[in-house]
């Protein structure tokens, strides 16, 4: 035994001495209540009245206090459309990006992970350029957007096939990859304005389609970065071996590498999911009431005449939490390992 | 199905890890490409199988010139040294993928599974997993999933040598079988010169992305073409003696060695096979030698001699007994030497 796995890997509970056994499950009990109280204190004051919650703390209904349905009521009868709207809207914007997403980001992880690109750099500064020169047409001299559109893309093509192999400086995948994460290392208060301002012209703020967008756009790079690792832990043989059986190379992604980083797939859905369920400032700004998400509501407690509304915020976030928690309970038994023993030697 | 490889050359950037190399493999043949770790030899196979671009020359199957095709349309198929099992799908699902892909219906799909399992031996083992498989088990999948779909060229990239040296010779055996039942075409990678020598119909030796020989097993044995071969094939390695070539005397210190033929060259080896060599009195041999070592393998001794700075190995019967740093004479049969020139390489054909 390794002095690492003496002091790292706890043996089975079951041959400890009695005395060790106590204050390990004493230490595992205290944190278990550790991480559960917020829940529970977040559950019984959505059953307390605002006398129960202003008065100080207490703890056990029925004992220290008398339970009331009363923010449950607000919420589910008086104001059930708002709540059912913006619960519809978190549930349809969050799984619809999250999808997206994960197919998009995995895509694209797995081109950088297996296919090698070598762009110019001079014919990616050429383009950035003539999308300048395009706005500028379209911004400051009121050309019409379609024709400098189809004249910039038309001289780039030309300008690049001509000059493109003189160029001698040329990224790699890596500066690929860096580019994608460094859009998410921006932070998103820096692109809010900018991304309102977007949307505002196309006449699709407060549409789920806007908020589906951006939320698709500003988790592709987590997606590309966390997927792009398990893609390349894959061994390379199993999809040449898949190609020479006579599989397509979309074939191999959806019958082999897909199905061997379920763990990976299965940890990125979570995460992201998560992200966008909880995601708040640009919820704000891309939504007014149609598209309104669950996080504005919770916002919207404390931002009332009335004061804080404790007991109706602690509804909402119970019913936030259950999706996650669902979500979290279909994908752990995938987020397991050894899904690749036995694929090269042994 | 033929395979004709016209002058393919392959570079990786400034590095060129194939030259010029040209195969022609009749229908049915087993022909083992044969080369240390860097010759090229496993570039050579899959560029065949379309893994890796041709850089210049052509590549065809069955008349068909596929040198740029995708893997998926050259109809071959091949195992890779890590037999390279889908881990998520089972035995039978990883047999049947080759079949799957080409949408062949259920039915017909489960009975040749069953039927390419059983030549194999795998049909109890149809519903596990490849990781709860033994090595040999694995190797046999990957073999049946080549099989199952009957391809025109069968390519193997030295799929024995993850086994343990027991299970190796088995397999081995198995494979001549298979191949000789099945009657296709077989390429064959490996840097085992005894499965090449057993396995071959004909043997292509690489090195240096060249090709050294290409030739049947007894010919590359007998009759290798140049100093390379003759000490990469055989084990012990051919034995040679660097020396000069005078008028068809070879010179090696105060010993000279009539050839038989006429030739003169400044370096030249002399190639030997120790089964060729006898250990003699000093004066009654061709060549005097000091004894090294003399080992007892079993059926025979095996005696490494010095001659100057050379190594000779001599299979002497197992009888043999001498001491360390003792005069021995080597003798042999003028017929069975082997004449090189040290310089190219080359072999000097004496009249």
């Amino acid at each position: 035994m390794t002095l690492m796995q003496r002091l790292f890997e706890p043996r089975s509970i079951r041959t400890m001495a009695p005395g060790t056994k106590v204050l390990v499950y004493s230490v595992l009990l205290f944190w278990t209540a550790f991480v559960l109280f917020p829940i529970y204190w977040v559950l019984i004051t959505s059953f307390k009245t605002a006398v129960d919650v202003n008065g100080g703390p207490v703890y056990l209904p029925f004992i220290d206090f008398q339970p009331s349905l009363h923010a449950w009521k607000e919420l589910f009868v008086f104001d059930y459309k708002d709540t059912l709207r913006a619960y519809m809207n978190s549930l349809i914007i969050a799984l619809s990006s999250t999808a997206a997403s994960v197919l998009i980001g995995s895509m694209a992880a797995y081109a950088l992970a297996r296919f090698e690109y070598r762009p110019k750099f001079g014919v990616v500064l050429m383009f950035v350029l003539m999308m300048i020169a395009v706005f500028v047409a379209v911004g400051k001299y009121g050309v019409d957007w379609r024709l400098s559109t189809a004249v910039g893309v038309a001289i780039f093509y030309f300008l690049a096939r001509a000059l493109g192999r003189h160029f001698s400086a040329s990224l790699g995948n890596g500066d690929i990859l860096f580019w994608m994460i460094s859009q998410r290392i921006l932070a998103p208060i820096v692109v809010v304005v900018p991304i309102y301002m977007m949307f505002q012209q196309v006449r699709l703020l407060d549409t789920h389609i806007a908020v589906i967008l951006t939320y698709t756009v500003i988790n592709l790079p987590i997606v590309i970065w966390l997927m792009y690792d398990f893609f390349r832990s894959i061994p390379y043989d199993l999809e040449e071996s898949a190609q020479l059986d006579g599989a397509t190379r979309l074939g191999v992604f959806f019958d082999i590498v897909l199905p061997l980083s379920r763990t990976g797939l299965a940890a990125t859905t979570l995460l992201v999911m998560i992200l966008s369920w909880n995601e708040y400032l640009l919820a704000l700004f891309l939504s007014t009431s149609k598209a309104q998400t669950m996080p504005i509501l919770v916002a919207a407690m404390n931002a009332g005449e009335r004061g804080i509304l404790w007991w109706s915020m602690s509804v909402v976030i119970i019913v936030m939490i259950i999706p996650v928690i669902v979500l979290a309970i279909i994908l752990q038994r995938y987020i397991s390992k050894g899904l690749l023993l036995g694929a090269v030697k042994g | 199905m033929t395979v004709v490889l016209d002058k393919i050359s392959k570079s990786f950037g400034a590095v060129k890890v194939l030259h010029d190399l040209s195969l022609d493999v009749q229908d049915g043949e087993f022909l083992v490409l044969l080369g240390a770790s860097g010759s090229g030899k496993s570039t050579a196979l899959r560029m065949i199988a379309g893994l890796e671009t041709v850089t210049a020359g052509s590549i065809s199957i069955s008349g068909r010139d596929v040198t740029e095709e995708l893997p998926k349309n050259r109809d071959v198929a091949m195992v890779f040294q890590s037999y390279a099992l889908y881990p998520h799908k089972t035995v039978a699902e990883n047999i049947g993928y080759p079949l799957k892909i080409r949408r062949m219906n259920r039915t017909d799909m489960e009975a040749q599974v069953r039927d390419v399992a059983a030549q194999v031996q795998l049909d109890a083992l149809l519903d596990r997993y490849p990781r709860e498989l033994s090595g040999g088990q694995r190797q046999r999948v990957a073999l049946a999933r080549a099989m199952v779909r009957r391809p025109a060229v069968f390519l193997m990239d030295e799929p024995l040598s993850n086994l343990d040296a027991k299970l190796r010779g088995h397999m081995r055996a198995e494979l001549k079988h298979m191949q000789h039942e099945l009657g296709i075409t077989t390429i064959y990678v490996t840097h085992d010169q005894v499965e090449a020598m057993t396995l071959a119909h004909r043997v292509a030796l690489l090195e240096g992305g060249k090709l050294q020989q290409l030739a049947t097993p007894k010919v590359i044995y007998d009759d290798p073409e140049n100093l390379f071969t003759a000490q990469f094939i055989g084990s012990p390695p051919m034995n040679v003696a660097h020396g000069t070539l005078d008028a068809g005397t070879f010179v090696v210190g105060e010993d000279r060695v009539a050839t038989g033929g006429g030739a003169s060259v400044k370096n030249a080896v002399i190639g030997l096979r120790a089964e060729d060599c006898r250990v003699v009195a000093p004066d009654q041999g061709a060549i005097r030698a000091k004894l090294f070592a003399n080992e007892l393998i079993g059926d025979h001794t095996l005696v490494t001699a010095k001659v100057g700075e050379d190594m000779l190995s001599i299979k002497a019967p197992k009888d043999f007994e001498a001491g360390f740093d003792e005069a021995i004479g080597i003798a042999f049969d003028p017929d069975r030497i082997y004449m090189f020139d040290k310089d190219t390489g080359a072999r000097i054909r004496q009249g």
